[in-house]
């Protein structure tokens, strides 16, 4: 069943490769988490699923990472990214980061503006104004709905939105 | 008077303005909240409850309907349009339709959704009206070990969504079953995976995780590739199904169908489960199988029928013995309650005329919900003309809101940060995301239940085959296991034949 | 026709924005002295569980007898682990008297098997407003007839008495506990197979592979109704309006009593004169016809009681909790 794929790039290689590892970091995160677990007086306790599935983890990852070594010296280049795709993949991270300390601060309405307007323009959005316009008038609406009209209380700023 | 009688009764009292008035409300909020990843139905009845209690129950439980029913259709629409599921049972629907969605057809891949939403939802309205008591006489035969083995099938049939490569859908797969470790254990409140972080006790809700891997992952991708002003996918065709279209989804939409309502109905069912066994049930079947992955249309009638039916099949056990074996279905009841009207065997001696009229609003919601949308698929196919900068950043903001109102603390919104870069890592590294979010969905099932029996045997595992439904089931498990081996094989034979 | 499309999105956010603010909601009936502790603030009700739940109903019900005293409250949900999490939150509203959580024995029980960071002590309790009571059920075809029977069994082999319930640490589960300490068993072995819902539960009962099954008695009254279930005996003191002809487990030879009690807590650090003007509020709320009428249609049972007792009752409960829970091997 494990067809090898048509001559992966080396990207996908390297990403596949570190997924791998991934796994084995949750991998040996799980067991341990696992053998902490107290034993209880049932037939099957608490740990009785989490460790073979640890181990698994353990052998498809340690397979991942076999497959991408194996894979790697033949691997080609593969399309070129964006110039600054890193910093604004960070970015975009950074921004949700903001947005989940800020909101019970600042409110529902500046704060999703502010998401919408760093996502659009990291995304390549052409006009600042005319994305933060958009921005706004999007979270105003939704703040509207949701929080007067159906009653989903939203975090609100010292301005009352 | 039968069942029949009382049906057309209730017709006459739901067809008056009032009522025709409430339901398209309800249809229309629900389609609505369906679209939009991470608010759900169940979410918007609860929030509506408090304004409704003015109303008159007639019209407020006619408005529920439509707003369960309406979460259901609206669902299909981001999953195919944007590959970002509005509901956790939708995500099946992004494997063809967003390919669908991408080569052009996405107004076709809509209309298939729409058309066998529509005809799942009224075969099991009808298998609602006539078959209650036979279906929830089922439902309630279903004990732990019948659920190991349902779960058993599922994870056997599950081998259809996991992709080319066999490890790499393995290990999205494991990597779902593992988040669904997180959170403290039903069978003996031990906290597991949670590194004394509160937030993480009850776990990560699975609309999360679908958001992140999908919808997050996808604006990722647009950030590297700098394809942000470009939009999603070409608009192509005129028509809505063509000939052919409407002769590979029939089939499908009956099969999803009859899969989705019985599974619907069982209490710990969902309608998630029914859409995997649906899809693999078309790849297995169809006439196209090199289709599937690149935008089978099978693929998408087939899960969307078997989720809508689920919703019906949901109905099935909350109004013959008042189990709510769902969310939605949870709040509903509540919403019966705060009306003074106990779901349960005397419901329909008690309170019969109300019970009927809502019956028969739910046939009214499911025609208006065809009309609403078989007309909107072509206007929500427009919605791929916007450049994906626009598309995406309001994704992200309803994705937000829908996190928020799931958990409600800033870690939901830094866990979806963190799935939606590993989700990013599974793009790059070609690994499909759907696996994951499957063993999300089957593994904490199928975990509680094993255990479940286990602790009622005393750790006999004999009882894991006890009692004549388990029997069929593993039966089942054998054929598909046999079937996936021989199957292949019988189908290489007949094409070297037919080329001999 | 471009220079619409141009300013559109600007008009429409100007637009919105002026919509959310003059639909802000305005300031409730003054006078009131709970209204002198609020000042300018609306009451936030927190409902530490998901929507649909005993607490989410509870406070929703609040919500809307509330209106008449104070004016619009605002009610929302932090889901999860028994309530801890949202105990976890409310903790940080340290001395502000407009934020209430709902609370009740499965937090006292969850903050035990949770070993939460926080407990009630770090609240100011305020009212208990609502009972509710266990009622333990055999499936129809039992053998079982008798509560006598339930505890011979239990005290034979308490691991092949396989109990059904809610949630592990929760109401059910620890009424478990209680009933296998009073047949003279270790409360440890209990065979508990827990279930996030009444209709998981139910369907485990039903299937016919579990011996006994115990439910708040709202959620399970239509089965004894129909007579799918057999209900044994109800964890109350004296026998229920609702089920005249089912006895309490003391009746029926167990020294039991449990009741799934819910109420309010403010946050700690509150002052005597703010906890004293809410404590009247919530009781004044208990006497409006909307509260009355709540309690009929939820089959909720009325149990107002304030003030120092209120706080005397939370802490023996604490102490009784914490030793079932410890017994049964969690916490």
């Amino acid at each position: 069943m494990t067809e090898t794929e048509p001559a992966p790039d080396r990207r996908t290689v390297l990403s596949s490769g570190a997924f791998g590892a991934v796994m084995l970091v949750a991998s040996v995160l799980v067991i341990v988490d696992a053998v902490r677990l107290p034993d209880t007086s049932g037939a099957v306790g608490p740990a009785a699923v989490p460790l073979p599935v640890g181990v698994l983890l353990g052998v498809v990852g340690g397979g991942l990472l076999v497959q991408a070594r194996l894979q790697l010296a033949r691997a080609a280049d593969g399309e070129p990214w964006q110039r600054g795709a890193g910093p604004r993949v960070l970015g975009m991270v950074a921004a949700l980061v903001a947005f989940a300390l800020l909101l019970p601060v600042l409110g529902y309405v500046l704060t999703s503006t502010a998401l919408f307007v760093a996502a659009a323009m990291l995304l390549g959005a052409p006009s600042f104004w005319r994305t933060v316009a958009y921005g706004w008038a999007l979270a105003a609406i939704v703040f509207l709905v949701f929080d007067r009209v159906i009653g989903l209380s939203l975090p609100t700023g010292p301005w009352g939105f | 008077m039968d069942s029949f009688g009382l049906l057309m009764d209730g017709f006459a009292a739901a067809v008056t303005p009032e009522h025709l008035l409430w339901a398209l409300i309800g249809v229309t909020i629900g389609t609505a909240v369906g679209v939009l990843p991470g608010v759900g139905p169940a979410l918007t009845v609860a929030l509506l409850l408090p304004i409704t209690f003015r109303l008159d129950p007639a019209n407020a439980l006619i408005m529920f309907a439509g707003i369960y029913y309406g979460g259901m259709y609206g669902g299909s629409t981001t999953a195919i349009l944007l590959n970002t599921p509005g509901e956790s049972a939708s995500m099946i629907t992004t494997l063809e339709g967003n390919k669908m969605a991408r080569a052009g057809r996405a107004a076709a891949a809509l209309a298939t959704a729409a058309i066998g939403s529509f005809v799942a939802a009224t075969i099991g309205t009808v298998a609602l009206t006539f078959l209650a008591p036979v279906v929830a006489d089922f439902a309630t035969s279903f004990g732990p070990p019948e659920y190991v083995a349902l779960m058993a099938v599922a994870f056997v049939t599950v081998s259809a969504l996991l992709g080319r490569s066999l490890l790499k859908g393995v290990a999205s797969l494991l990597v779902g079953v593992t988040i669904g470790l997180i959170g403290i254990d039903t069978q003996t409140g031990q906290p597991r995976l949670t590194f004394g972080i509160d937030s993480l006790l009850d776990g990560v809700d699975v609309v999360i995780v679908v958001i992140a891997l999908f919808a997050l992952s996808e604006a990722f991708g647009h950030l590297l590739t700098g394809t942000g002003h470009t939009t999603v996918a070409p608009l192509r065709e005129r028509a809505v199904l063509s000939r052919s279209d409407l002769r590979r989804s029939w089939p499908a939409w009956l099969r999803g169908t009859a899969l989705g309502f019985p599974i619907g109905s069982l209490p710990a069912g969902g309608a998630e489960v029914p859409t995997f066994l649906s899809y693999a049930t078309e790849k297995k079947l169809s006439k196209h199988p090199e289709e599937f992955g690149h935008g089978a249309i099978e693929g998408v009638a087939g899960p969307e029928a078997a989720n809508n039916a689920a919703a019906a099949g949901v109905l099935v056990p909350l109004l013959t013995i008042g189990l709510p074996t769902s969310a939605t279905a949870a709040v509903i009841l509540t919403a019966f309650q705060s009306y003074g009207l106990q779901p349960g065997p005397q419901l329909f001696s008690e309170s019969g005329p109300l019970v009927w009229t809502l019956i028969a609003s739910l046939y009214i919601g499911n025609v208006m919900l065809l009309l609403l949308n078989l007309p909107l698929a072509k206007v929500w196919a427009r919605l791929l003309t916007i450049p994906s900068y626009g598309l995406y950043a309001g994704v992200l903001v309803f994705a937000t809101l829908g996190t928020f109102a799931a958990g409600g603390t800033a870690v939901d919104l830094l866990v979806l940060a963190a799935l939606g870069l590993l989700g990013l890592l599974m793009r790059l590294g070609g690994i499909p995301v759907a696996p994951a979010v499957v063993g999300l969905i089957l593994g904490p099932i199928a975990e509680e239940q094993l255990r479940r029996a286990l602790t009622l045997s005393e750790g006999d595992p004999s009882i894991l085959f006890s009692g004549g439904i388990t029997i069929v089931l593993w039966v089942v498990v054998a054929l598909a296991l046999i079937g996936s081996l021989a199957l292949p094989a019988l189908r290489r034979r007949a094409a070297t034949r037919d080329r001999g | 026709m471009g220079r619409i499309r141009r300013w559109l999105p600007a008009a429409v956010a100007v637009l919105a924005t002026v919509t959310v603010v003059l639909t802000a909601p305005e300031d409730g009936h003054a006078g009131s002295t709970a209204r002198d502790v609020l000042g300018e603030r609306q009451l936030r009700l927190m409902a530490p569980a998901s929507p649909g739940g005993g607490w989410d109903q509870t406070t929703r019900e609040m919500q809307e007898s509330l209106r008449e005293l104070v004016g619009r409250t605002e009610v929302y949900n932090v889901s999860g682990a028994g309530g801890t999490i949202g105990l976890s939150q409310f903790v940080r509203y340290d001395g502000d008297p407009s934020q209430l959580m709902a609370t009740g024995l499965i937090m006292v029980g969850a903050v035990v098997a949770n070993e939460s960071r926080y407990s009630l002590e770090d609240t100011t309790p305020l009212v208990r407003l609502t009972t509710d009571y266990q009622v333990i059920v055999v499936p129809a075809d039992s053998e079982l007839t008798d509560l006598a029977g339930v505890s011979a069994a239990m005290s034979a082999d308490l691991p092949a008495v396989s109990i059904s319930g809610g949630s592990a640490g929760g109401a059910e589960h620890i009424l478990a506990g209680l009933m296998a300490k009073a047949a003279g068993a270790d409360p440890a072995q209990v065979s508990y197979v827990a279930h996030s819902g009444g209709g998981e539960m139910l369907s485990t009962l039903l299937s016919g592979r579990s011996t006994i099954a115990i439910s708040g008695v709202s959620e399970i009254a239509p089965q004894i109704e129909a007579g799918t279930v057999r209900a044994l005996a109800v964890s109350s003191p004296s026998r229920l309006d609702s089920l005249p002809d089912v006895p309490t487990m003391r009746e029926a030879g167990m020294d039991v009593e449990l009741q799934n009690w819910r109420g309010v807590v403010a946050p700690r650090g509150i002052t005597a004169e703010q906890e004293q003007a809410l404590e009247d509020l919530l009781v004044d709320m208990t006497e409006t016809d909307a509260w009355r009428s709540a309690l009929a249609e939820r089959g909720w049972g009325e149990a107002t009681l304030a003030g120092e007792e209120f706080e005397r009752f939370v802490r023996d409960e604490q102490e009784r909790v914490s030793q079932v829970l410890a017994e049964i091997g969690l916490g």
